[in-house]
């Protein structure tokens, strides 16, 4: 037991083991040298990566991008098994509900594949272990032929009191699309109590998750707008999730607002006017670019219905995650070490993805360039 | 009645006449669908032309978004996006009718979708797979309308030189031949009629000689 006040020492080895594990991720270093390489060449570096080693092996299997996809995929899945196994107590149970968005899209994929009959062998090449459903489990779901069956199977799962209530409905025309969006609902719903329940860098961790619920919001209602046809108030409501610090009322009052003036002043409301415009002006270089600007940009967009631009989405995760490594240097034997490692190899795995992709499609470094997350 | 089957006679002149009067108003009238035909090609080609520089424009965007869209959320964030539609866009057959041939008319169904047709779910995806699918509508869009135009096209040709073949054969084969043997009848008919002139003046001569 340990005392108020002092740490655990299962957590400050958690803690020690993660930051460890965080410098043997690639740097920024790392990135220009392979962004310069051809993708074989790629492929021959994270074969001598301690990660990435059994890229070799899998070049039996796969050939160009698609290894690298495959590789970075795999690498990904071991590191969060492997956090999951570092982290002991309330920080396992973290880890786990916050790994649960990988079982979200593992478990959509199956339950897909299994109603439209995707052959086996493409739904098991989508998935990506890194949660807490085991290979095991993901098998014996694709080995099950009806959606209820699949369902039945998942009673152990934390999120199956959702999939509960669509059970006689599984497979019907936009059911999927509403458990999805429960899904991830409830994902935030669990993973905000949870970290609310108490813990070393708690209270750090809920405004960083209330920011990127705000963000994932604005961002879908941006391409609820974009949609040909507007949406409705209904749903609204069922795509923005609950929580964030923005209010889901200020989100309807957005999206029936008609006046630059109303639009902007509503928007400057919100903690995403300055983030988003100190990501715009590391992005552009731009040292005046303020608050008011980045209202002004978000207006335009809104105005001609268009969605938000990836180059400056890119931008926003960067920022985020940087104050996230911030947060977890200034709490270093907290939750937020391990998110921020759990974070960083997602964009590690991501940006990988990104470079060998976008050699596939002969697009220039430049332009790829501004898809890495660093 | 076959053209050689036609007696050098008074109806045979009548049967001839018709028959060319026939020839000859069809000539006109197909020429005229011909001229119609080829003004059609035109503007059909010219729209073609242009339909097709937007796919190709269309095909190079839908690209580079997929490319986008595997850079960002990678092959397995795009294929499960692929794997959650519902309603496959497909197209329904009709025809329009041009100077009488039956051009294509497609129609896109279920091509361009909202964001909640199209199966995802909005939370698990990005606004990256929304453009991916939005390009790859607009391509679908473009191949159907540009498969309208170019099956008109092809259809069109067909019967240009359909019709060409007619009003040639009309012009230099049918129009002529009705001619000849037009011309033909009227000489036998007017040799006929000397004949007969000769004839009737002889018997005239012999009855007179026979009264003296």
């Amino acid at each position: 037991m340990t005392l108020p006040g002092l740490i655990a020492p299962s957590c400050v080895y958690a803690c020690t083991r993660f930051r460890v594990r965080r410098t043997k991720l690639l740097s920024r270093e790392d990135y220009r040298r392979i962004m310069q390489m051809s993708i074989p060449g790629v492929v021959a570096h994270l074969g001598r990566q301690e990660d990435y080693r059994d890229i070799i092996n899998l070049a039996a299997s796969f050939s160009g991008a698609r290894l690298v996809e495959e590789a970075v995929n795999r690498s990904l899945a071991r590191s969060f098994r492997h956090a999951m196994m570092i982290a002991r107590g309330d920080m396992h149970t973290l880890a786990g509900e916050y790994l649960t968005r990988w079982d979200i899209t593992n478990v959509m994929a199956i339950l897909r594949g299994t109603v439209f009959d995707v052959p086996r062998q493409q739904v098991r090449d989508l998935l990506v272990p890194a949660g807490e459903l085991d290979t095991t489990l993901l098998d014996h779901l694709l080995g099950l032929t009806t959606c209820g069956e699949a369902l039945e199977a998942l009673q152990d799962w934390r999120l199956y009191p959702v999939l509960e209530e669509y059970y006689r409905i599984c497979g019907e025309r936009g059911v999927f699309a509403r458990i999805e969006n429960e899904l991830y609902m409830n994902y935030y719903a669990g993973l905000l109590g949870l970290v609310a329940s108490g813990c070393s860098g708690c209270r750090e961790l809920i405004a960083y998750l209330r920011f990127e619920i705000d963000i994932t919001n604005m961002k879908n209602l941006l391409r609820l707008r974009c949609g040909e046809e507007a949406c409705d108030i209904t749903t609204i409501d069922q795509t923005m999730i609950p929580g964030g610090r923005i209010p889901i009322d200020l989100f309807r009052r957005l999206y029936s607002t008609g006046t630059e003036e109303e639009f902007t002043s509503t928007f400057l409301q919100t903690d995403i006017a300055p983030v988003l415009a100190r990501a715009v002006r590391e992005l552009r270089q731009d040292p005046g670019f303020s608050s008011e600007d980045a209202a002004e940009l978000v207006w335009q967009r809104w105005h001609q219905h268009l969605r938000p631009v990836h180059e400056i989405e890119m931008a926003i995760t960067r920022t985020r995650l940087r104050e996230l490594e911030a947060l977890s240097r200034r709490h270093p034997f907290s939750v937020l070490t391990m998110i921020a490692y759990l974070e960083r190899k997602r964009y590690e795995v991501a940006n990988l993805r990104a470079i060998a992709r976008g050699k596939a499609f002969g697009l220039p470094p430049g332009r790829i360039w501004q898809y890495i997350v660093l | 009645m076959p053209v050689d089957e036609i007696k050098p006679t008074r109806s045979g002149l009548l049967i001839v006449r018709r028959r060319m009067a026939l020839a000859e108003r069809i000539h006109r009238l197909l020429k005229m669908k011909l001229d119609g035909m080829m003004l059609e090609l035109v503007r059909l080609t010219d729209q073609a032309a242009r339909e097709r520089k937007e796919l190709e424009e269309k095909y190079a965007h839908a690209r580079e978004m997929a490319a986008v869209a595997t850079m960002m959320e990678g092959a397995t964030g795009v294929l499960l996006a692929a794997l959650s539609v519902e309603a496959v866009p497909t197209y329904t057959t009709g025809h329009k009718n041009v100077f009488g041939v039956h051009l294509p008319d497609l129609e896109p169904v279920m091509v361009k979708k909202t964001l909640i047709q199209r199966g995802y779910g909005i939370l698990g995806t990005s606004s990256v797979i929304d453009d991916a699918a939005d390009a790859y509508e607009d391509l679908i869009s473009a191949i159907i309308a540009s498969a309208e135009l170019e099956g008109g096209i092809t259809r069109l040709l067909d019967d240009i030189e359909r019709t060409r073949r007619r009003v040639n054969a009309l012009e230099f084969k049918v129009i002529p031949e009705l001619t000849d043997l037009r011309r033909l009848i009227e000489y036998q008919r007017d040799e006929m009629e000397r004949q007969d002139a000769v004839r009737l003046r002889r018997i005239k001569k012999i009855k007179a000689k026979r009264r003296w």
